[in-house]
């Protein structure tokens, strides 16, 4: 999808690192999955850890480079969090629409970042598997494919699902929903978040996350200081180069021994 | 939460250091049951990286606690009058050491697979202050480090220029292929004894030589033993990974970059992190006692009790290990309001834009009599994301600890702003501290043999309080390493992974 490699134009390209937080099973993974692979496991085993995955998004006008880490729900990995979101240029906070303790968690996570991760960061809330609601069918704009449906609550992993209200009433037959639409889009706007509805199941709004967020990343921190302009004595050295051009690779290294040692 | 108590665990690792988060990312693919613990809220330890208000926090810790941590005296100085700063606009690091291109670290977190996760930028310019003839103004001066820069230079004289340059290549040559025909070389003197004697390269060019082995003692009491090759190293390091610079830095927050990718590949690897949590007390149970191996039985100060073949930390990480011999320096992370532009500039056709760069005060420079260390500030632009554009974090140290010393690098910012800033650039900000550790040319350099309390129990060393990176880390966490392994330590897979699947295969 993303993978326009018009090689005859070279567009700028800029890496952005983006951290996916959210409880257990509430489909990160599976996100990612889609995102990357364009893919999608019925039953996607819990992330032990952390995974790292890179993806490309094309825009019109530049090339980002996502670099993926998608952390592990389950309650005994949460000291890890802090080690992801640090640096982070973008959080996907994500929930389950058809869990709603998995939604009070997106919110203790969007207030974790809100405190501790740089100040620019852009965060996307993001309620997972809408395909299991009635609007799941009308958004992806195609009938249910096939007659079973997955159960409504996660079941890759029952930490909390015991305590869980069952008591809500409002959807309809066949619709598993138990946090509107309403509910989750206006704490969105009141905390200043991006907010999407997607299924990883069909791809719904999966792209329309990261090209969002791609968009949102102020120009000023895909060229971080300096690159960013200001005709300083150093662009004139710097010839107008990229801002990227502060960056050393590490892959050179065979290239470059040719011209090792300075040959004094 | 499931109870660390119930899992039977191979390894704790107290602290989340650089020594020990490569030992994580050495235990990576091990099979082994790893918890990794670290008494703090953060990651990083002793190499952590902070918001301005978490460096804050961090130096009244330091002073309440000093048993858990190598440092002391932390004070934060705010210039008066200075507007308040956005904390988290900030990542200031108490590793802001650089990297030879030539360092084994290298090699090792590219054969680890982790290097994709860090962005690495050139340290470019060495400069060093001097005074410059009659009216008393000084400036800074851009020592030659190779071949190309000594032509280029117009400040040495043409008889000044040879000496050096036979100098240069004396010790660019590659080492004989034998090594016992080769005659052993008298390097049992001062390096300016050295300088002088063997190559007679004129004085005026032996501090701007010191400051290329980032030697923190003053000529007089720098061997040429030490100085010779880490000068040579310098050399061998230019050009390794692009024209124009020999070293490197991880950008966001340097060694605290590196600790972080070392944790996040245990954690991928099912080790289990937990802050927090530092060791309060050991013991040792006795195999008989249990029948299995579970050799050691820790309380946590999250008040769990776990059990453990082996227990790797520091001394500031693992209770009633002592404290072993340290040097102290003195270190100042500062925040100024210039980019400090003419301290970056490219250094070669085609090379990247400097991030960084290395100022040296001589300390004949501070006209006092004594013979004082010289002053390094390792100055870092905005560039690697430590501080707002306009802005540059300057780490300064010197191996004079106390007040002495900080006023010493107090006054070589000072004059780093007067010789290469505007007019009205100032201090806005500054944390000062000692730190102890092992100096690269101290007493104790050569003492810091790995040691254990018990074969079961290992401790590292004190940290390097050498500039660069000092490789000599790599070897005491391979140590560590074998033993934890034991009969499965296989040499070649130290460090040594396969990508894992997913991975990035697109550069
Ligand atoms: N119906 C439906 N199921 C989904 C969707 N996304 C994920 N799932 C399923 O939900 C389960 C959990 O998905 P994961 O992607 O592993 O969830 P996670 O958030 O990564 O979980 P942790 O790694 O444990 O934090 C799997 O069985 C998925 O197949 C979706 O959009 N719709
Ligand atoms: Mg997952």
């Amino acid at each position: 999808m993303s993978e326009s490699t018009s090689t005859n134009t070279p567009k700028p390209s800029s890496s952005v690192k983006l951290v996916l937080l959210g409880e257990a099973a509430v489909g990160k993974s599976s996100l990612v999955l889609r995102f990357v692979n364009n893919d999608f496991q019925e039953n996607k085993e819990p992330t032990i850890g952390a995974a790292f995955l890179t993806q490309k998004c094309s825009l019109p006008t530049r090339t980002i480079k996502f670099e993926i880490w998608d952390t592990a729900g389950q309650e005994r990995f949460a000291s890890l969090a802090p080690m992801y979101y640090r640096n982070a240029q973008a959080a996907l906070v994500v929930y389950d629409v058809t869990k709603p303790s998995s939604l009070t968690k997106a919110k203790h996570w969007v207030a974790e970042l809100q405190r501790q991760a740089s100040p620019g960061i852009v965060i996307a809330l993001v309620g997972n598997k809408l395909d299991l609601t009635n609007d799941g069918n009308e958004a992806s704009g195609e009938p249910q494919a096939d007659g079973e449906q997955q159960p409504p609550a996660a079941t890759a992993d029952g930490d909390d699902a015991a305590g869980e209200p069952q008591e809500e009433q409002d959807a309809t037959p066949g619709d598993a929903r138990k946090v509107s639409t309403r509910e989750a889009s206006s704490y969105a706007d009141e905390e200043g978040l991006l907010f999407f509805e997607t299924s990883a199941k069909t791809g719904v709004n999966v792209v329309e996350v990261f090209t969002a967020i791609a968009n949102a990343i102020p120009e000023s921190s895909l060229k971080s200081g300096r690159g960013a302009g200001a005709g300083t004595g150093q662009t004139t050295l710097g010839g107008g180069r990229p801002a990227e051009d502060s960056r050393v690779n590490l892959g050179d290294r065979s290239t470059a021994t040719a011209k090792e040692g300075c040959a004094c | 939460m499931e109870p660390l108590a119930e899992t039977p665990w191979d390894v704790t690792i107290s602290g989340t250091g650089l020594a020990q988060s490569l030992l994580a990312l050495a235990l990576s693919r091990s099979g082994k049951k790893v918890l990794h613990v670290d008494q703090n809220s953060y990651y990083g330890g002793s190499e952590a990286a902070f918001s301005l208000q978490e460096a804050q926090e961090w130096a009244s810790k330091v002073n309440g606690d000093p048993e858990h941590y190598p440092f002391e005296d932390a004070t934060v100085y705010l210039p008066e009058g200075t507007p308040q700063l956005p904390t988290r606009s900030y990542t200031v690091t108490l590793s802001p050491h650089l990297i030879y291109s030539k360092s084994r670290l290298l090699p090792t977190l590219v054969a680890s697979k982790v290097y994709r996760q860090l962005e690495f930028q050139a340290v470019g310019s060495w400069w060093i202050h001097r005074p410059s003839g009659v009216d008393g103004t000084s400036v800074l001066y851009r020592v030659p480090g190779s071949r190309e820069d000594v032509f280029a230079d117009d400040i040495i004289s043409v008889k000044s220029k040879r000496t050096l340059m036979r100098f240069l290549r004396h010790i660019g040559k590659p080492p004989p292929d034998n090594d016992s025909e080769a005659e052993e070389e008298n390097l049992a003197m001062s390096l300016p004894e050295y300088l002088t004697s063997k190559f007679q390269v004129p004085a005026e060019l032996h501090e701007p030589l010191l400051s290329l082995s980032l030697s923190q003692a003053s000529p007089g009491q720098t061997s040429a033993e030490y100085a010779v090759p880490r000068i040579k190293r310098h050399l061998a390091s230019i050009g390794v990974f692009g024209p124009g610079f020999g070293s490197l830095l991880a950008k966001w927050g340097g060694g605290s970059e590196i600790s972080q990718v070392g944790c996040r590949a245990l954690a991928v690897g099912g080790g289990v992190y937990v802050l927090n949590a530092g060791v309060e007390s050991i013991y040792n149970l006795h195999q008989s006692d249990n029948g299995d191996d579970m050799r050691v039985q820790l309380h946590l100060s999250n008040d769990e009790t776990i059990k453990t073949k082996f227990l790797v930390g520091s001394n500031w990480d693992l209770p009633g290990q002592g404290r072993p011999a340290c040097d102290k320096v003195a270190r100042s992370i500062t925040v100024v309001s210039s980019a400090l532009e003419s301290l970056f500039p490219v250094t070669a056709e085609g090379g990247p834009i400097p991030a960084g760069a290395v100022v040296v005060f001589p300390g004949s420079s501070f006209d006092q009599s004594d013979d004082l260390p010289p002053v390094y500030l390792l100055v870092h632009s905005s560039e690697t994301g430590e501080c707002p554009p306009g802005q540059c974090v300057v780490y300064g140290s010197v191996s004079h600890a106390g007040a002495g010393g900080q006023s010493l690098i107090e006054s070589a910012v000072h004059r780093l702003l007067q010789t290469n800033a505007e007019p009205d650039a100032k201090v806005l900000w500054s944390l000062r501290y000692t730190q102890l550790g092992l100096s690269s040319n101290g007493a104790n350099a050569h003492s810091s043999k790995f040691e254990g309390p018990s074969s079961n129990i290992l401790c590292f060393p004190p940290p390097s309080l050498d500039l660069g990176f000092d490789d000599a880390l790599i070897d005491r966490v391979k140590e560590v390493w074998k033993s934890v392994m034991g009969d499965e330590a296989n040499e070649q897979e130290f460090m040594n992974f396969e990508e894992r699947e997913h991975a990035d295969d697109d550069d």
